[in-house]
């Protein structure tokens, strides 16, 4: 077996160039470059620190989406299932009076447990992932304005609000929360054979059966990990608010598949990196950061990053044509 | 003059060169055998041939005028990839006309009539026995596979014909008849290019043959003095004994797998025993539910009714973990849809078995994955640039080598093999007998082996059992049976035998 002269390239050039990641690394940075020789205001501190205070959230969602789609599923209830746990924590804290800390560890467990149901009802069944969480997308939806009647709930106890507003290391903690997470997964997804399942399991879901691996286990555990995440982002989106507005998680849904696509995380399943969805996200987040600070109509903010999601999926197809232009 | 010649082609990918200098006419009304081991560069050349790739050097010519030059040449050949690719939810007189334009059907509205009025023609042709209106997935392997023949005929302009190993999942009899439509659209004077692994099919029909043997072609020669032992020696470069017996050759031991009456999707009341250190053969026409009854013994497909035994306990039905931590081993005749990952590495391929010795702590060991999966690649002579190359750009042979050494890393008690050598080459099969003679030898594996060919169960099996319309239609000894008691038990069961005699 011949190894093309790999050791000749020095290591720091392979992690710029050789990474499946690379690619849109360069491009954030770009980005960055052209933003900030435009905007005096762009590489401020103050500008930073919300940008990445409100990547956080998005990136939270990202990585557990990202996590589906690895294994060829979706769920599109995220952003329901982070609103609605939001208001659950919020409830339990302001108006049952239970410890807020505790209360933040229960929304987590019910977006925990809405995963669980919805992988239930897609492995059980057999169902569609796309059908069947555009329905449970619904379902929390209602309960959350069963719940709220529409209404926030004000009054989160000031003990937590640091999770959503304050810093630790000078980052905003939503972020260090977000990298610690990806620290996790990445783990997960890329040292561990639950990880290697996950990668198997989008390959072909009938050759993971035929070699014994538990794939409908796999599914449920990677559904309630999304939703986990969700919950997490909805509760310290709560925290940073101070109160549990019903319409948190509304707008996250498209980004949180945009992310992992712009990652070069394939919606089909199998391939794919999930750092890649936290810096799909990030390039999302200055984009419509970069719309704000140039004065232009915050409405344009949805055709943009619309408008990236379509391009990054042109530019995949386009560098795989390349590729396989060259290799078949 | 050639209806189409392929001059000095050249074609390289990253790493490999995939042809050089090959020179191949195709005379108008001829059969034109290829031959050549897996990674010859058949694919390749075909593919360059319908106008798929540009090849780096060289040309096509395709009725005396460049393909460079004039591409609209390209619609005069007709190619049928090797593996099904026709829509299955639509119904086959569709699946013969599309595109219409390429068929005659110019008209904007079309009617389901005009469609079945001139599908019948093709079908009758084709003896394919079905309603035109039938969706194509409600069809049997072989006949779909004869209908993408048809498909291609179809074309108003071909007078070119290239099929890519047609039968790899037809019996001998459907073979057969798939030979005599080919010898009849080679009188009306079509050409045709014939890919194949088979040396007996490339012998009865070919008109020509021609070698390709690591990118190169090698030899050409008129099939009527042309010889087995010189086709082989051109495509392997050495000459090999394939006329030995690969049977285990110890005594049998316990009883690994003891089957009573089991039903199935597609088999019913299905008995058999399997002990260790022997090879079981299954023989039967494609849809006499030889993989069903594997896929339900492992789990894959929904038991009815009946039980088993492994190793002594009883048997747990509709788990395939169950079955794998068991030691039981099934390797799908579909390679592609249930053998590999196609997008992961052939490290990644081969790694997922191996967690029980390459996890420590929790995580897996780069280091001890990559030397257990280094000892596999070198032990089961799988070639590939990299382990880090994705499978999918691996022949399909390495493929299978991979599977089946992944598999050895989960200590089997029972392997079955679905059809292992299915598109695989002369000398990657025959290392596969060898290696499964081993395993039963030396490991003390029961193996099932399912096949088509008949051939390669008397060679291998020491005992095989015969399957006729979901039912067992008998048992035979290898080593006192004859080809034909076999195949009479393929096509029909004792009672139905009795009423005739």
């Amino acid at each position: 077996m011949q190894k093309p002269d790999r050791k000749s390239i020095s290591p720091a050039f392979r992690l710029l160039f050789g990474n499946q990641l690379s690619g849109i690394v360069l491009a954030l940075l770009l980005i960055i470059l052209v933003a900030s020789l435009f905007s005096p205001y762009f590489l401020t501190p103050y500008n930073i620190s919300i940008t990445i205070r409100s990547l956080a959230f998005v990136g939270l969602v990202s990585l557990g989406q990202a996590l589906l789609l690895i294994l060829g599923d979706l769920d599109l209830s995220v952003g329901s299932i982070a609103g609605l746990c939001g208001v659950i924590g919020g409830k339990l804290m302001v108006d049952f009076h239970v410890d807020p800390f505790l209360s933040f560890a229960l929304a987590l467990v019910c977006g925990a447990g809405c995963g669980f149901l919805n992988g239930l009802i897609i492995n059980a069944l057999n169902l569609n992932a796309l059908v069947v969480t555009i329905g449970m997308a619904g379902v929390y939806g209602g309960i959350n304005l069963v719940i709220t009647t529409g209404k926030a709930i004000i009054g989160i106890p000031q003990a937590i609000r640091f999770l959503g507003t304050g810093d630790l290391f000078g980052l905003p903690f939503p972020f260090v929360v977000l990298v610690l997470m990806l620290i996790l997964v990445y783990a997960l997804t890329m040292f561990t054979p639950f990880g290697r399942y996950m990668y198997a399991i989008g390959n072909s879901r009938d050759a993971a059966k035929m070699l014994g691996i538990r794939v409908a286990r796999i599914r449920v555990i990677c559904f309630m990990l999304a939703c986990l995440l969700a919950s997490l982002a909805g509760m310290l989106m709560v925290a940073r608010l101070g109160s549990s507005q019903p319409s948190i998680g509304e707008t996250w849904v498209l980004t949180s598949i945009a992310a992992p696509v712009i990652g070069g995380i394939a919606t089909t399943g199998g391939i794919g990196n999930p750092a890649g969805a936290i810096v799909g996200a990030a390039i999302i987040g200055v984009i419509e950061n970069i719309i704000v600070l140039f004065g232009v109509s915050p409405y344009w903010q949805t055709v943009v990053s619309g408008a990236i999601v379509v391009i990054a999926v042109s530019l995949d197809a386009v560098s795989r044509w390349l590729v396989r232009r060259k290799k078949l | 003059m050639a209806v189409l010649e392929a001059r000095e082609i050249g074609k390289e990918f990253p790493g490999v060169v995939a042809l050089r200098n090959v020179n191949l006419a195709l005379e108008p009304g001829e059969i034109h055998c290829i031959v050549g081991e897996n990674g010859a560069g058949k694919s390749t050349l075909v593919k360059i041939l319908i106008g798929f790739y540009l090849p780096d050097s060289g040309e096509v010519i395709i009725d005396g005028v460049s393909a460079s030059t004039e591409p609209k040449g390209f619609e005069k050949i007709s190619y049928v990839p090797q593996e099904l690719n026709l829509f299955q939810e639509l119904t086959v007189s569709e699946n013969l006309f599309i595109p219409f334009e390429k068929s005659g059907f110019s008209r904007t509205f079309l009617t389901k009539g005009q469609l079945h009025r001139a599908a019948h023609r093709y079908l009758k042709t084709f003896r394919i026995a079905t309603d035109p209106n039938e969706k194509v997935k409600n069809l049997s392997v072989s006949d779909q596979q004869l209908l993408q023949i048809a498909r291609a005929a179809t074309n108003r302009d071909f007078k070119i014909l290239i099929l890519d190993e047609p039968t790899t999942s037809l019996t001998g009899e459907e073979g057969t008849r798939l030979f005599e439509i080919i010898r009849e659209l080679k009188s009306a004077g079509k050409s045709i290019l014939f890919i194949s692994h088979k040396l007996e099919e490339v012998f009865a029909l070919g008109d020509s043959i021609s070698v390709l043997r690591n990118g190169e072609k090698v030899g050409e020669s008129r099939a009527s003095v042309a010889t087995i032992p010189w086709v082989i020696q051109s495509m392997c470069g050495a000459e090999l004994d394939f006329e030995e017996n690969c049977q285990p050759q110890v005594s049998p031991g316990e009883v690994v797998l003891d089957v009573q009456n089991l039903s199935g999707q597609g088999f019913s009341d299905v008995s058999f025993t399997l002990r260790e250190g022997e090879i079981l053969g299954f023989a039967g026409l494609v849809g006499a539910g030889r993989s069903e009854i594997m896929q339900t013994l492992f789990g894959f497909l929904p038991r009815i009714a009946g039980k088993a035994t492994v190793a002594g306990k009883a048997w747990v039905f509709n788990d395939t973990h169950h079955s794998v931590r068991n030691g039981f081993i099934y390797l799908s005749e579909e390679r592609k849809l249930h053998g590999i990952f196609p997008y992961l590495s052939l490290k990644h391929n081969i790694g997922i078995t191996l967690f029980p010795k390459t996890v420590r702590g929790g995580f897996i060991s780069a280091k001890i994955e990559s030397q257990i999966i280094d000892q596999i690649v070198r032990q089961y002579e799988i070639k590939a640039v990299s382990s880090d190359q994705q499978i999918m750009y691996l022949s399909g042979g390495n493929q299978q080598k991979a599977i089946v050494g992944r598999s050895m890393y989960i200590t089997p008690k029972v392997l079955v093999c679905d059809e292992p050598t299915k598109g695989i080459d002369i000398r990657t099969k025959n290392y596969i007998y060898h290696l499964m003679k081993s395993l039963a030898e030396n490991e003390r594996l029961g193996i099932i082996l399912v096949s088509s060919e008949l051939e390669e169960l008397l060679k291998c099996s020491n005992r095989i059992v015969t399957l006729y319309a979901g039912r067992q239609s008998g048992e035979f000894k290898a080593d006192t049976t004859t080809r034909e008691a076999i195949l009479r038990a393929m096509i029909a069961t004792n009672q139905e035998r009795d009423a005739e005699a």
